[in-house]
Formats: structure tokens, sequence, C-alpha cells
């Protein structure tokens, strides 16, 4: 769980940092403790399996040495490392645009990814600051979208009308919904396949549960009652991510990770029987004279 | 018949043929030299069954079989260290009797008088491999067979110029893996010079392996002999090492190693890492000659692969790093901090964790690698991991950005 003194030192991107998000100098213990290690590997020690298969079958006279063998060693998986986000990627394009995509721009408040650093701040503006709500009693605050315009209009309304009559904008326009619409806002029409991400990330700020603490609003006003379509993304993915904002153990999933530790065998092949009783026993016979 | 004995079928009805073992012996031990060798290739191919029902039957016969080793027809001799071989892995009886028979004396003579006889070693370090496999051999057999001549005589063949093929030093090497990882107190090998004389051989075959010849033999003897180091490592005291593993040869072979079979074998380049790691965790003259062998470089662009191999490469550089501050420097250099910025992306949360700790040794002390740091994008890197749900990564993430990095605009 995060606590509260990490939450407050956020600073995504190109995020604006408003003023719960202020970043507090919190005394840190050194977290850090690599020591220099030598290893011994018993003879059991998975590391070695592979090396015990290729001597097992040199034994059995069915080592057939092929220089042409050539096991494609892949690349190290990447991953999102954002909360709750599930992206996995074979290439540092992929990872960048999916990162670029979903997590740059990202309120504090609230944990929505906005495509720009304008809409983010036009975004916190109006609904993260208290400021914004008493002025635009008084005077024109919502401005337009579209940068250049530079017109202001005196609600949210309006503006949306401008947009759909001048610039000619969907009138439902993903990144002008008001702070009570329900839907999977900040859904990007062409997504990836992980477009789990914002989901997640509405998700994750539920689950932490500190939210509260820092949100004007909170967050189940994001998620109203209705909310089926979320929710039932959440349910087409099917990734077992909680569908509503009980908090999600991120201890299972670490669980969950370390269950899939990597094995080392890559390549046992079918026909190899590791004999009764050990571990690897390999019943090594020796295979017929020549 | 002995042709006819390989065929498993033909094998059991053999055996319940009344007597049929019996008959074999008597041959066995007959006055007919020649019978006796045929005799014997029955019984070896019995040995040889998939069904340990079968093979155990070959049992009675292995007072005579040992009583043999001593003799001096090769091809005999051969055929009788083979069946007794394909014996032991069939059970702890079979274990017992052969040990109460006296097979590691036997095995010790025979190595030692046939010691120009190559196809003997090779089958007696074969006989004796299989006997260190068995269930209770780190008990029974290991201890009794350190107090004897065999460890001195498998070091022996270990020689770098192997007239008549790698195959009896392979047997031997493989001997030495099985002592060696069976226990973590190998000082009796130490002392024996088992570490300098698996290091030397290593260091000697880097040729071939820069050579890049495919060799079957090659790597067969290449894998037991690198986990015979990796394991001796463990136990050998610090300011020994740098003299007992033979520097600049060893190191560069090792290197070769992992790059070398890095796509085609990649048990073996992984297995090399791990004995870098343990040649570069206590060491600092190994950790220098990494440097100045020039050997960083091409490490670090191994960074990028999986199947564990990044990992253990991590770690022999964070040993590195770990050593000085001028280390790290020359890290930086190389441009391991470019390569910290593709790891910390990646899945593998052990290798993100030490990534973060590799960063942490750098930048600690070091304004002028944290600004570098910086300048290559990193910080983003770092501001993301601080809400991973690992605590492990996300405590390191805070800690760098807060002690490290809170000067610096985003």
């Amino acid at each position: 769980m995060l606590e509260p003194e990490d939450m407050k030192s956020v600073g995504f991107g190109a995020c604006s940092v408003s003023e719960e998000c202020q970043t507090e100098a919190t005394e840190q213990k050194n977290p850090f403790n690599f020591r220099t290690e030598v290893f011994h590997m018993h003879k059991d020690h998975h590391i070695f399996e592979d090396g015990d298969i290729q001597r097992h079958m040199y034994l059995q006279d069915l080592y057939t040495y092929s220089a042409e063998d050539a096991t494609t060693l892949s690349v190290s998986e990447l991953a999102c490392h954002i909360s709750g986000c599930s992206g996995t990627f074979s290439t540092l394009e992929d990872y960048e645009h999916h990162y670029n995509t979903l997590h740059r721009h990202v309120c504090c408040s609230c944990r929505r990814s906005l495509p720009s650093a304008r809409l983010l701040d036009i975004h916190i503006q109006e609904w993260h600051d208290p400021l914004f709500t008493i002025l635009a009693q008084r005077q024109d605050m919502y401005q337009c979208l579209v940068e250049g315009c530079g017109l202001k209009f005196s609600t949210s309304k309006h503006r949306k009308e401008h947009l759909i009559r001048i610039h000619k904008y969907p009138p439902d326009f993903r990144f002008d919904r008001g702070k009570k619409e329900k839907g999977a806002q900040e859904l990007k029409r062409q997504q990836p396949k992980d477009d789990m991400a914002m989901d997640v990330v509405q998700d994750v700020c539920d689950s932490e549960g500190t939210c509260d603490l820092m949100c004007n609003v909170s967050c189940s006003d994001q998620l109203e009652p209705g909310e089926s379509m979320e929710t039932q993304v959440l349910k087409d993915k099917g990734d077992g991510l909680p569908s509503s904002a009980s908090t999600e153990d991120p201890s299972t999933d670490a669980q969950h990770r370390t269950a899939l530790k990597p094995q080392y065998s890559y390549r046992v092949p079918s026909t190899v029987c590791f004999g009764h009783g050990s571990v690897r026993g390999f019943r090594g016979r020796r295979g017929r004279r020549k | 018949m002995s042709k006819a004995l390989r065929d498993p079928s033909t094998q059991l009805t053999f055996i319940k043929q009344e007597n049929s073992i019996h008959l074999l012996v008597g041959l066995l031990t007959g006055s007919d030299a020649r019978c006796r060798l045929l005799a014997l290739q029955c019984l070896h191919e019995l040995s040889h069954s998939p069904h340990t029902s079968v093979s155990l039957t070959c049992l009675p016969a292995s007072s005579y079989l040992l009583t043999y080793l001593s003799g001096q027809s090769t091809r005999f001799t051969e055929l009788c260290l083979y069946t007794l071989g394909n014996l032991c892995p069939d059970g702890d009886a079979v274990t017992e009797k052969l040990l109460a028979q006296g097979i590691i004396p036997a095995l010790a003579n025979c190595m030692e008088s046939q010691r120009h006889n190559l196809a003997v070693v090779e089958a007696a370090a074969f006989t004796l491999s299989q006997l260190l496999q068995t269930r209770t051999a780190a008990q029974n057999i290991i201890p009794t067979v350190l107090a004897s001549r065999l460890p001195s005589l498998l070091l022996s063949v270990l020689t770098p110029e192997p007239e008549f093929g790698p195959a009896p030093a392979i047997e031997c090497a493989w001997c030495l893996h099985y002592l060696t990882s069976s226990t973590k107190d190998n000082r009796e090998l130490l002392t024996g010079g088992a570490l300098q004389q698996c290091s030397s051989l290593l260091g000697t075959l880097g040729g071939a392996v820069t050579a890049g010849k495919r060799d079957e033999g090659l790597e067969l003897l290449l894998c037991p002999l690198l986990r015979c180091v990796g394991n001796l490592l463990c136990c050998c005291p610090v300011e020994e090492l740098s003299s007992q593993v033979g520097g600049a040869s060893f190191m560069v072979t090792l290197c070769a190693i992992i790059h070398t079979y890095l796509h085609t074998r990649p048990s073996l380049a992984r297995e090399a890492a791990w004995v870098l790691n343990n040649a570069t965790a206590h060491c600092s003259q190994i950790c220098s000659a990494l440097l100045s062998l020039n050997l960083v470089p091409a490490l670090i662009n191994l960074l990028l692969f999986s199947e564990g191999i990044n990992v253990m490469i991590l770690r022999t550089l964070a040993n590195v790093a770990h050593k000085n501050k001028e280390s790290s420097v020359q890290l930086v250099e190389h441009g391991l901090l470019a390569a910290l910025c593709t790891t910390l992306k990646m899945a593998d949360q052990e290798m993100v964790t030490l990534s973060l700790e590799v960063l942490f040794l750098l930048v600690d002390g070091s304004s002028k690698i944290a600004k570098e740091f910086v300048r290559q994008g990193g910080l983003a890197l770092l501001e993301v991991i601080q809400f991973n749900s690992e605590r492990e990564m996300r405590e390191r993430a805070s800690y760098l950005l807060h002690q490290h990095f809170v000067s610096y605009d985003q």
C-alpha cells in the first residue's frame, strides 16, 4: 500500500502539481542493500538442468550435434511499471508508445490521463482548483479546447456548443466530459491492446484508498452506479482486476508474479525421462560401444 | 546372443530362463577368454536395460567385474567398467554392495595403473561419475573418494592437449563437478589444485571458443569445467583468488563463452555468467581486469537478453561498481547508464530492482553521474517506478528521487 507520503511525491511527465501534491522532504531510510555475493549451486539446481540434459543425451548416444541448431534468444520483455497497468512489450518502440499515450499528462489528483499538457492544465484547473469555481461565477473561465482559439465561456455547456458548432467537434468528445458524467471518459479512440491501462489507473486510484486524502472530488463521484461501460471493459479483459472500488491487494499480484518465476529448462525434449526417485536422476546408461 | 540381448523384450525373456545369469557368470569366469568377453558383452547389454529388474540381474557378477578391473585386457576392462557404471543408478542396495566390495579403491587402482590407456581412464571416470550421482553419495561416497588418490588422478587428466579427443577429460570434469556441487566445503579439492587446474584449462580452451569452432566435445567439456570453477570460487580465500584463476586468459575465455554461446547454447552462457559473478564478487583485481581488458562494453550489451543471463551479468557489473568510484566512472563511460534506462523498463522484477541498486551505486557520491542520468532521460523512469505495486521497487525509486535527484528539474 502506498503511504500518503509516497502519493505526495508524484511527478508524472508534465504533470502540473497541485497544492496537495507538493513534495515533502520526507526523511527516508536508505532501502538499498546490495551486497556482492558468491553463489554455490548444488548439482540439482535448476540452472544446471539444460546442461545435464545435454550430458544425458551424450551418454545415451542420442546427442545429435547440430551446428545450425540455434535457439533464438529473446530480448527481455519490457513492462509498464505503473501500478495496475499490465502492459507488456517486446520492443522499446511499443513501450514508449504505450507510455506516451497513456501515462503522460496524468492528473495527480484523480489519475486521469490527458492527451496533452494543455488539456491536463485545463482539466486540473476546472476539476481540482477550488478557485476556479469561484471565479467562474463571475467571469468566463471555460477555455475553448482548441489551441489558438482563445475564447472563454461561462459554462462548460456553452463551451461544448462552441466546440461542436464552430470547431466541428463530435458531441461526445471524450476530453470534454463534465465531472459527474459517466463512462470511461479518457479512453482514446484507437486503443492499443493495453487499453486496460486507463480503467486500471482509475481502479488503482480507488484501490490505493488514499485518493480521498488527495482528491478534492471523491473518487466515487466519478464512478456512477451505472458505470456499466467501465466494468464491462474490465470483465472483458478478464484478468482478475476487481471491478468495484474495493481494495486491490498489490501483494497478491506480487505473489502471482513470484509464482511465475522463470524456469531455466527452456528446451526439455519430451523424450527425456528423468528416472526414478531422484530429483533429476538420469539413468545414465552408457550407450552401445561403437 | 549379445546382439539379441539389445532388445529389451529379449532381455526379459532371457532373465526368466532358469539359471540364465548363473550361466553367464560361469562363462564370465571360465577358462575360455573369448567366452568371457562374449559373456561380458551380454551382461553389458543387460546392464543397459531400461528395466531395473533386468539390469539388477547383473549384480551377482559385480565382485567379478571389480576383480577384473586390475586385469590387462583393455576391451574387457572397459566393458566391466561400463557395466558397473550402468548398475549404479539402480538403487541403494546396489551402491551398498559395490561399496562393500571395494569399488572406490578398485577404481583408483584402475585409473592409476591404466592412466596411459585413455579409453580405460574414460570408462573409469564414467563409472565414478555414476557413483557420485547416487542418492547417498554425499554421505557415503564422496568422503571416501576425497580421501583417495582419485581427485589428483582426475585432475591429471585435465591437460590442455588431448591427443585422443576430449572424452576422458569430459568424464573426469563431470566427476569433479559432482564432487564440488554436492557439498559446499571444497577446501580439500582447492588445496589439491582443482581451481587452478580447471581455470587453467578453461583459459586454454578460450582460443578454441573464440575461433568459433562448433565442436561437440568442446561444449561438453566447458560445461563441467565452468561448474567446478563456479563452485570452487565460493570457498577460495579472496587473497588467493586472482593467482589461482590465472588472470587474463581466464576472464577473456569466460566472456568469450558468454558471447559465443549466447544464441546456440544459452545454458552454457548462463553458467559462464554465473562464474563471472562469483569471480568478481569479492576480488578487486578481477574487477579491475574486467575493465582493463576492455570486456565491459560487450557485457553491457548483453543486459537486454533474458533467460537469466542479464541478471547475472548485471550482478557482475554491480560487483565492479561496488569496488570504487573510479570503477563507476568507467562503467558509465562504457554506457551503463543508457543500458539501465532500458533495464529499468523490464518486466522482470529482479532485473528492475537490481538496476535500481546499480543506479544507486553509480550516483551515490557522484553528482556528475547523477546529472548524466538525468540528461539521458532517466528521471521519468524513476517516477514511473514510484507507483509500481512492488514495495522494494517503489522505495528505491522514491529514495533516489528524493536524495539524489531532488535538485533537478523535470
